[in-house]
């Protein structure tokens, strides 16, 4: 309560200044100031005073006075009749009691209110015991985050209802500010309503200022991804008492950018030894031109190879464009529409062959094409997906040559190329429309470190009967993951993370018109581990199972897993059945164990086909 | 087309074969002839069936009476179908003979592929399912033998088939007769057709396989007329030119080996009538659903206070 300090050096104003605010705080009855001096010429003070004391009180009401003006202090003026005097303070009450009703009711929940009325009941109201109030009222506020929530006077002191005057920090206006690289205020492109859609609703006006409230509204505005920095500040309003002004101080990305990224990707190669991929890198270059119209609608290039110095072997590249807010920036709905023109090169695994057929003649294939869908997000990880497609696909050879059918090696050793047909036009060439739709619903979340959880997808393409042959299908993909936690644990940072037991399932299922390339193949790191992609089989419904359990150890986790992927007897209803052309045995299971170290899994798989197991490094997650 | 071609251009030979059986065999053989004609019939394709080693072309052989197949009797035989024809005044006999479908305990894909390929926009009226009847065991490569057969031609082969067991002057062992041996040997074939080509009881009620008797060795013995006889006394020869007869008059239809019927049912159109109601189904019955949880999830999310 005392602002002097010793060591200072104050004038007589200061000393008389600090002397009127102690006698006028309301806490004292009497404030006495006495100096002396010492032989070094230095001051002593002795501040005394005694405690203003008033009448016991039960009853306890907090009322939120902010953007009001503040009340008065009650003050007897010396040349007042007694009668005066009385009547001065029937008024000065009936004045409180009006403003009492003018303020509005605080937040202050039940629990606390009997605690200070527990409080209350401890004897006399003292001014200590209203700093102890002033202090539990005060802690509330600030641990719910309200930080800017005050105490600013106690009323009503000799009535047995001690009144408490909070301002809790009203916004009274929040203030959306662009700045440039050198924190000068200046134009921003990005529309006000796409930052504004981001505050949560407690950041705006006419609600009390939170803490939290502010840090989401920082988390929101930087999942944009328009801003390099982000500041969320309150500042008090000087134009009204008790107000606050929210400051959100943005300063912009550059709205273009390009960028080239080189890799080398790491796969088993003999024995599994784990090999680079080739000496060549692969990488991307990539183009971005962002927040156009500042609405964040941006277009994106891409031109991606395997082997940068002979990109001709391999050359894929997207063009697209992302335009969010479809039903407009003030509408909660949380619509995207993407467009892309888009091609890409795979090798197919439904070509390929089953253990011990070495030489089975690969098939290409090239997709070209453009797709627009609007994807709606639910919430961070929970989407909905629906569009249309219209592409060419077609299959080579080796040697680039456009190819109808796969090849079959003969008992006699010779190459015939009578084998299953590669598209359902037969001439190596398709070209279709369809419409896709996929539905993802993700409760993952992450336990020190560790996902627990549940996701479920459900993928669907649905031929349109436009294109080659008239392509009519409906072909359909459920996933199903569960993430399911072990033991209960205390979350927290550094705190180890649970043992995890995920199991997994993957139904993929096609009803008409299904070209081999389209196939559902099994085999592979996604599908089932310890085979190459595609070399158990290649179907038209398939179901792959998984099991895994992850135990925590030191700063990382092992983990031991099981699969199975099974064709359910619809290789034969692929046309030309690559299956068995490709001797591959349409099932397979696997078990193996593995630990993740850092980014990378080092996993050994056996696979139960043939018996054999090998090591494996991978990134990314299995699941 | 290029077999067709050469088909119509071949002068198909005399059935001389004929003049070298003993007069009783010919003038039942005539006759039998005359019933086909009779009923508008002047063309017959006989295709011969089975695992290898059991007589099929000594059968073939035998019907046409010269050696129009090459058959030795430890190689293995040619690898490729060959069909021989004959003319008798008007009327035309085609007997296909295949090579064995089993090698080395499997069927033997390719070779059904070779014979899928030959018997391309050929008809087929008879179908002889050669086997034994000197074996006294059967076991799953027989039933696979009959799978393969009823997954080239369909079912409906069954209805025009004819189980032919050579080597008929066998000496059944001591507790039987040559009858009880004959019907008990022919019943477990049956039984093994009926289960690989998925006979259900109605077939099985409606659908009557005969069964016929060969014997191709010259050891065969003859009765007094100089006829080649089995051990219960019938003329073999006419007898299983009889049944083919029957069978070849019977009211189903032959079997036309179209590029349909060789590919097999399109798999691609299957179910392809249901796709509306599939689609429906998934949209009731799985997006929306997983859509009004997620937004229940939605609702449900613990959120703090201020939020």
């Amino acid at each position: 309560m005392v602002s002097l300090r010793a060591g200072g050096v104050y004038t007589k104003a200061q000393l008389q200044k600090e002397l009127e605010t102690l006698a006028t705080c309301g806490m004292f009855e009497k404030v006495d100031l006495e100096a002396k001096t010492n032989p070094d010429g230095t001051i002593g003070l002795t501040v005394s005073f005694t405690e203003s004391t008033w009448e016991e009180a039960d009853h306890f009401r907090c009322i939120n006075v902010g953007l009001m003006q503040q009340s008065k202090a009650v003050d007897v003026e010396d040349n007042m009749t007694e009668k005066e005097k009385v009547d001065y303070m029937r008024s000065q009450e009936r004045d409180y009691r009006r403003r009492m009703d003018r303020a509005r009711p605080c937040m202050l929940p039940r629990s606390v209110h009997s605690e200070i009325v527990q409080i209350l009941g401890q004897g006399n109201v003292s001014a200590r015991m209203l700093q102890n109030i002033r202090d539990r009222v005060q802690k509330w506020y600030h641990d719910e985050g309200y930080a800017c929530a005050q105490v600013v006077n106690f009323g009503n002191l000799n009535t047995n209802e001690v009144v408490c005057e909070v301002v809790e920090g009203d916004i009274t206006r929040v203030v959306i500010q662009f700045q440039d690289k050198l924190g000068n205020v200046c134009e921003g492109n990005t529309q006000i309503g796409v930052v504004r859609r981001e505050l949560p609703k407690q950041l705006q006006k006419g609600n009390v200022f939170n803490i939290e409230a502010g840090k989401q509204a920082l988390r929101n505005i930087n999942s944009l991804s328009l801003f390099s920095n982000i500041e969320v500040n309150p500042r008090p309003d000087e134009k009204n008492e008790g107000g606050i002004i929210v400051e959100i101080k943005l300063k912009e990305l550059e709205q273009k950018s390009a960028e080239v990224s080189t890799e080398w990707s790491i796969v088993p190669g003999r024995g599994g030894r784990p090999t680079l991929a080739s000496i060549q890198p692969g990488g991307t270059v990539s183009f971005e031109h962002r927040n156009i119209k500042g609405l964040n609608r941006s277009l994106l290039g891409s031109v991606t190879t395997s082997n940068f110095l002979n990109p001709q072997d391999d050359l894929a590249f997207k063009l697209e464009y992302v335009h969010p807010y479809l039903d407009g920036v003030s509408n909660s709905r949380n619509r995207t529409l993407r467009t892309s023109v888009f091609n890409s090169r795979k090798l197919s695994p439904v070509f390929t062959g089953g253990p011990g057929v070495d030489e089975v003649p690969p098939i290409w294939v090239d997709r070209a094409g453009v797709k627009t869908n609007i994807t709606e997000n639910f919430t961070r990880q929970s989407k909905f997906t629906y569009g249309i497609v219209m592409e060419e696909i077609i299959t080579r050879d080796e040697s680039s040559h456009i190819s109808s059918n796969g090849q079959r090696v003969l008992p006699s050793g010779g190459i015939s190329a009578d084998g299953p047909p590669t598209t359902l036009s037969g001439t190596g060439i398709d070209r279709m429309v369809f419409a896709q739709a996929n539905i993802t619903r993700d409760n993952t979340k992450f336990v020190n470190g560790a996902i627990v959880g549940e996701r479920n997808v459900f993928q669907l393409d649905q031929g349109l009967g436009i294109g080659s042959k008239f392509p009519i299908f409906n072909r359909h993909q459920l996933t199903m993951t569960r993430f399911i936690q072990l033991k209960e644990v205390e979350e927290g940072a550094g705190k180890p993370p649970p043992p995890v037991l995920v199991l997994h399932g993957h139904y993929g299922g096609c009803v008409g018109d299904l070209p081999s390339y389209d196939a559902f193949t099994l085999g592979g790191p996604y599908s089932v581990r310890g085979y190459n992609m595609g070399e158990i089989g290649a179907a038209r419904n398939i179901l792959e199972l998984a099991a895994e359990i992850r135990i925590p150890v030191r700063s990382t986790h092992v983990y031991a897993f099981v699969e199975h992927g099974n064709d359910l007897g619809s290789s034969k209803d692929v046309k030309g059945n690559p299956t068995e052309v490709y001797r591959r045995m349409g099932q397979g299971s696997s078990y193996g164990v593995g630990a993740k170290l850092g980014l990378v899994r080092a996993e050994y798989a056996i696979d139960h086909n043939s018996g054999t197991g090998a090591l494996f490094f991978r990134f990314g997650e299995r699941f | 087309m290029n077999t067709a071609v050469f088909m119509a251009s071949q002068l198909i030979r005399e059935w001389s074969g004929i003049q070298q059986f003993p007069p009783a065999t010919q003038d039942k053989l005539l006759e039998l002839l005359g019933r086909l004609k009779e009923k508008k019939r002047n063309k017959l394709t006989i295709l011969v069936m089975g695992k290898g080693g059991v007589g099929k072309s000594s059968t073939v052989n035998s019907i046409i009476g010269e050696r129009a197949v090459t058959v030795s009797a430890f190689q293995s035989e040619a690898p490729r179908p060959t069909m021989v024809s004959r003319e008798r005044s008007g009327f035309t006999l085609n007997i296909i003979d295949t090579p064995g479908i089993v090698e080395g305990g499997y069927v033997n894909d390719q070779a059904i592929d070779v014979i899928k390929r030959f018997l391309l926009n050929k008809t087929i009226d008879v179908l002889l399912y050669v086997d034994r009847l000197d074996a006294y065991r059967v076991d799953t490569l027989d039933g696979q033998v009959v799978k393969a057969i009823s997954s080239i031609f369909g079912q409906e082969i069954w209805h025009r088939a004819i189980l032919v067991l050579t080597h008929a002057q066998v000496s059944p062992p001591d507790s039987l007769t040559y009858d009880e041996f004959l019907s008990k040997r022919s019943e477990a074939l049956l039984k093994v057709v009926h289960l690989g080509a998925r006979f259900n009881k109605q077939d099985i009620q409606n659908i009557s396989i005969p069964v016929g008797l060969v014997e191709n060795s010259g050891r065969c013995n003859k009765n007094g007329k100089d006829e080649k006889i089995l051990p219960n006394g019938t003329a073999w020869i006419p007898t299983i030119v009889e049944t083919i007869t029957k069978v070849a008059l019977t009211e189903s239809k032959s079997i036309l080996v179209d590029q349909r019927l060789i590919d097999g049912p399109n798999p691609n159109d299957r179910g392809k009538l249901f796709i509306p109601l599939i689609l429906a189904f998934q949209y009731f019955f799985v997006l929306k659903p997983i859509q009004r949880w997620i937004k229940r999830d939605v609702e449900k999310e613990v959120k703090p206070q201020w939020a």
